[in-house]
């Protein structure tokens, strides 16, 4: 029996009817945009998967091996961790870090609220001033660290000639990088210069959300301006000062270039902090297993500010 | 006269906060402002005047010897050079990979949608100092340590998270009838995409390139772990080699410096407003 044309056309039709329905099914199970989606987001996944997750899975297991440049990894378990936990020099650089940590980020605080409040209240050529205190946050971080390790130099810097030759505050020269006392205040001063402009730029967006006849309403109460920072502002942005306080944590923690130009870790381990022990531990002792552990030892307080931070970031962004 | 009163103390007391508010400001901008005038001014003295501690806050006479010896007598060319190919080729990959990405994170509906706009989050949060050895271990094994490509290879890994998550904010607040209307006229989905968000994101997309720009020409550590060859180093790099080696001259580091952060800064001036914007955007939105 010849095939006619119309039989043809109601046997396709139900071809092209059941491959709709699966592809109706598949929609329904991987979401109605899926094709374009997988797509479009390939690139990331890859790139997460080869770039973050497959190193950082190999950290830490690297991080359990005995393993020297050029030479195959000997598991050893926890051996490293537990090593570098009676290491007196690994337990200096983890109080250092914090210390370089909390005391930039303090002073960041304070600086970038002062910055804040500046560029909302009644000035000139606002917009003018906030992108040139931005500055210091977009220059390369070497080149302010190269700038800082001639201002702070011990005979020709800048700094000790404005303090002895011109202000006359001090009798002679400090070494401020050289000398134990005053080397770790030297290095966070340059990681606060070079910081709190982020501070500062994100607070103002902060305020600037923030509706005015709220101010008003507090005006008619009679509030003072220390009680309107207190009751209006500081509410308002409380958001974003938690973001940008543990943004800023995880980025002081790890901040590698600033100490490594300025100091080393030196004078004598003092201003040591932990990227610098761990690249110290892999390209100078050569001792990557270990290495990889000092940098893996702080990863659970790191995780759980990381998670926190990510809540608050994704909250803040549905709003 | 009560009334009068009340108000000269206003005036007296916005005046007051007013002063207080140039004051700080001023002191905020000196101290913002001082090291690069000081690396400015130090890039064009002379090996003598800088010894010999004379007329500190101006070069006399001005000179251009540490410029012609950073640009005749050491690599600084061809560090310019490979942070140029580093920074454009990355910036190129992060903000097409980052686009795209973000569009669909934000708009399209699809399985693992959710899972991974947060995995990429967490990635933009993960420092690199975790990473460094284990990546330049991977690095080693693909036979590309010691080149350019190497380090093409590894920035993505901080640029895209980050270009991603700014842009995911950008196409957000994007209306999406705008796109829905295109769609009932008949365009495909990729074709409301390509001609009606991705016009309407330029400025996001302008201040996300800038961004990955500036990362990747300040990048440090990578490049510091990644390259042995004094050629193929980049300019952060190079620049503080100049510190490692037996005499350091202030002078051609500073003129060094100079030149280094002039593209940035640069491109700061001139996209000033999108920078700013995009980066309130990006890192902080509340």
């Amino acid at each position: 029996m010849p095939t006619t044309a119309a039989q043809l056309g109601t046997k396709s039709a139900a071809l092209e009817r059941k491959v709709r329905t699966g592809r109706v099914g598949l929609k329904r199970w991987l979401g109605p945009d899926y094709r374009l989606g997988f797509l479009f987001v390939l690139p990331i996944v890859v790139l997460v998967l080869a770039l973050v997750a497959y190193p950082f899975g190999y950290a830490v297991y690297l991080s359990m091996t005995r393993k020297y440049v050029g030479l195959p990894p000997v598991f050893v378990g926890f051996e490293n961790y537990v090593k570098l936990t009676f290491d007196g020099f690994f337990q200096r650089a983890v109080v250092n870090s914090f210390v370089f940590t909390f005391g930039s980020v303090g002073v960041k605080l304070l600086l970038g609220m002062g910055m804040a409040l500046v560029l909302t209240s009644q000035i000139r050529f606002r917009s003018f001033w906030t992108g040139v205190l931005l500055i210091p946050w977009v220059a390369p971080t070497v080149v302010s660290a190269l700038n800082f390790l001639w201002i702070y130099d011990g005979s020709l810097g800048v700094l000790n000639y404005l303090l002895v030759k011109v202000f006359r505050i001090l009798p002679q020269g400090v070494g401020w990088l050289s000398e134990a006392g005053t080397a770790m205040a030297s290095v966070i001063a340059v990681n606060v210069w070079r910081g709190f402009p982020f501070f500062g730029i994100s607070f103002l967006a902060g305020m600037k959300a923030i509706p005015g006849e709220l101010y008003e309403a507090a005006a008619v109460d009679g509030a003072t301006a220390v009680q309107r920072f207190r009751h209006v502002t500081m509410p308002g942005i409380r958001n974003i000062v938690i973001i940008v306080m543990l943004l800023s944590t995880i980025w002081t923690f790890n901040d590698f270039a600033i100490v490594y130009i300025l100091t080393k870790g030196g004078p004598g381990g003092t201003t040591m902090v932990l990227p610098v022990f761990t690249y110290e531990m892999a390209f100078g002792a050569q001792r990557l297993g270990e290495a990889i552990a000092a940098a893996l030892y702080m990863l659970p307080p790191l995780a759980f500010v990381i998670i926190v931070l990510a809540r608050h970031m994704r909250r803040g962004r549905a709003k | 006269m009560v009334r009068g009163g009340g108000r000269r103390s206003q005036a007296t007391a916005g005046r007051l906060q007013s002063a207080v508010s140039y004051a700080v400001l001023l002191t905020l901008l000196l101290i913002v402002i001082f090291p690069f005038y000081w690396m400015t001014i130090t890039s064009f003295k002379s090996e003598d005047q800088m010894r010999s501690l004379v007329s500190m806050f101006w070069p006399s006479p001005v000179v251009d010897e540490n410029y012609r010896q950073l640009l005749g007598k050491t690599d600084f060319v061809a560090w310019f050079k490979n942070s140029i190919i580093v920074a454009f080729t990355s910036t190129f990959l992060a903000t097409a990979i980052g686009t795209i990405g973000a569009y669909a994170l934000a708009r399209l509906r699809f399985l693992g949608r959710a899972f991974m706009a947060s995995a990429v989050l967490i990635t933009y949060l993960v420092p690199p100092s975790i990473l460094f050895i284990p990546l330049y271990a991977q690095i080693r094994n693909l036979s590309l340590a010691d080149t350019l490509t190497g380090l093409i290879v590894a920035y993505p890994s901080f640029t895209v998270p980050f270009v991603t998550w700014l842009l995911m904010g950008y196409f957000e607040s994007i209306p999406e009838e705008l796109e829905e209307s295109a769609m009932i006229d008949g365009a495909t989905r990729f074709g409301a995409f390509y001609r009606i968000v991705l016009p309407l994101a330029a400025p996001g997309l302008l201040a996300a390139a800038l961004y990955a720009f500036t990362q990747a020409w300040n990048e440090f550590l990578y490049a510091l772990v990644f390259i042995t060859d004094v050629k193929l180093r980049t300019l952060p790099v190079g620049l503080s080699s100049f510190i490692t080696g037996d005499v350091y001259g202030w002078g051609y580091l500073m003129a060094g410096a100079v030149l280094t952060t002039l593209p940035v800064i640069a491109a700061y001036m001139y996209l000033q407003k999108y920078m700013v914007e995009g980066l309130t955007a990006g890192s902080v939105k509340g």
